[in-house]
């Protein structure tokens, strides 16, 4: 039976058989791409990206910015461009209508069918996607840091990524995803989207949405799971390591949190466009492709800085409620109250004078000056877990240095064509 | 209308708790977040402007706890070491006029 992912489109992998890719290959131009690209050629063939099946035509793009919709009318909120420079295009010899091989760390990745190469305001771009042009934001930065010349075409993968230890086992494309589920029994499944090693507040907006997520269901059997979902891409110095945020998420089931019956871990590669309003449409396209039914949004859902509202991503989803098919969960802020002793929600406590509120941010000041947090505010199996990361993957550190950028583990590598 | 303040936690760990107990500010620190010890030293608007423009990696948590986080260590360090001999935590325009 067809699996139907975002704007009711069927998910089908574009992934060619080896033997029919080593034929396939041979002879092509090679152009070779950086992460970012290589990231999202995992998206597009994976499904991850469903209904698209390659990079963005400029009707694509100019309908992403001006309407949030696909030249098919499908609600998209991201552009999703293979930028080259036009000395690129001449030295790969990128051409209309033909194919090229997009290759990374000098191994076949995907075929590329070139359907057409165009500009495009990059301006105008930062302004539609991330509501401003202000070259600090990291959104911006990244599309004025593109090439000139945008390349469209659809991808077909021709090369599995290998994905490395310890990230493997959390490398879930949607076709086996549902699988998963439907194993699990599961009929409603929430999304947490992350970038953080868990404290409790987390926890807690993850069970808050497992709450809400049940409603009406018979609770005789488990029927709802939390679907941890890690966005895997750019680090910056500072951040926690990708392999401390995965293994903790997952330490939660482990030891006891969570179980197997309600949670599951998994990552998708993606670079953070910090998009807020507009890159929550993105999540719930993702996850809608990953056969989630819920998605849970906080506060300023992947903002930064001051430039959105906090529940702008809120307003945005409703203007698309009907197009989309997932449910939105909007939680509210979870604190540490000292009168109640526990970990509870700004909508149900009334100690407001009280309230004692914390953030990653300032779980990863108490961590650095040195200081193990309580249990009630970060679990000990999950602050255990994180500095073991740290010596055994972070080159003695838990969060992003220069070494850990210079030195760490690839997430995946794209090994040689046998 | 009172002057806004913005704190930076200072979060004790042994090592800074034995140094304010010999000290004899044992009482100084405040309790949080279910049981942590945290010295909170204030910063005005404009100190936290130079905060966060002399030590680059602290982030200004506007969202959530209004305070100045992610100092470095060596930084923090020396902001106790303040507090430690002004016996005080209103030491930021001094801490700061070696910046």
């Amino acid at each position: 039976m067809a699996e139907i992912g975002h704007g009711k489109k069927e998910i089908v992998e574009r992934i060619m058989e080896p033997a029919k890719a080593k034929e396939a290959i041979k002879g092509l131009p090679e152009v070779p791409i950086r992460s970012q690209i290589a990231n999202e050629v995992i998206g597009i063939t994976y499904g991850f990206f469903t209904p698209l099946e390659g990079f963005m035509s400029k009707a694509d793009v100019d309908g992403v910015c001006k309407k949030m919709k696909l030249a098919n009318g499908v609600v998209w909120s991201i552009p999703i461009v293979f930028d080259l420079t036009p000395e690129e295009i001449d030295k790969y010899g990128v051409k209309v209508g033909g194919k090229v091989l997009l290759t990374f760390n000098n191994n076949p990745m995907a075929i590329m069918e070139v359907e057409e190469i165009y500009d495009y305001d990059k301006k105008a771009m930062c302004q539609a996607v991330y509501g401003t042009d202000d070259p600090k934001h990291p959104g911006c930065a990244r599309t004025n840091a593109y090439k000139d010349k945008f390349v469209a075409g659809k991808v077909t993968l021709v090369n599995r990524p290998k994905i490395n230890a310890p990230y493997d086992p959390y490398f879930i494309p949607p076709l086996e995803m549902r699988k998963r589920f439907k194993e699990k029994g599961w009929e409603r499944i929430v999304a947490h989207q992350t970038r953080n090693v868990p404290h409790t507040g987390h926890e807690w907006l993850m069970k808050g949405a497992w709450f809400q997520a049940y409603a009406e269901l018979p609770i005789e059997k488990p029927l709802v799971g939390v679907l941890v979902n890690a966005i895997i891409g750019d680090k910056r110095k500072g951040d926690y390591i990708d392999e401390a945020i995965i293994l903790t998420q997952d330490e939660l089931r482990k030891s006891g949190y969570f179980g197997d019956h309600n949670h599951l871990t998994s990552l998708t590669f993606w670079d953070m466009r910090y998009a807020g309003p507009r890159e929550a449409v993105f999540h719930a396209a993702l996850r809608t492709n990953l056969g989630l039914t819920h998605h849970m949004y906080g506060r300023d859902h992947a903002g930064v800085g001051t430039y959105y509202g906090a529940y702008d991503a809120h307003h945005l989803l409703a203007t698309v409620k009907d197009e989309l098919d997932i449910v939105p969960v909007y939680s509210m802020n979870w604190l540490f109250c000292p009168h109640c002793g526990e970990i509870t929600s700004e909508g149900l406590c009334d100690h407001k004078k009280e309230w004692q509120k914390f953030s990653g941010t300032v779980i990863r000041s108490i961590v650095q000056d040195g200081v193990k947090p309580p249990r009630l505010i970060y679990r000990p199996e999950v602050f255990d877990v994180m500095m073991e990361c740290g010596e055994k993957y972070g080159f003695g550190s838990p969060f992003v240095t220069d070494e850990y950028l210079e030195k760490r583990i690839p997430v995946f590598e794209i090994p040689p064509m046998k | 209308m009172a002057e806004e303040k913005f704190p930076i936690n200072i979060w004790i760990n042994e090592e800074r708790y034995d140094k304010l107990r010999l000290a004899g500010l044992g009482d100084l620190p405040e309790e949080m977040l279910a049981g942590l010890k945290v010295l909170r030293v204030y910063a005005n608007a404009a100190e936290r402007d130079k905060i966060l423009k002399v030590f680059p990696t602290a982030k200004f948590d506007s969202a959530t706890t209004k305070s100045i986080e992610l100092l470095p260590r060596e930084v923090k360090d020396k902001m106790f070491d303040k507090v430690v001999e002004k016996k005080s935590v209103d030491m930021m325009s001094d801490f700061l006029a070696a910046y």
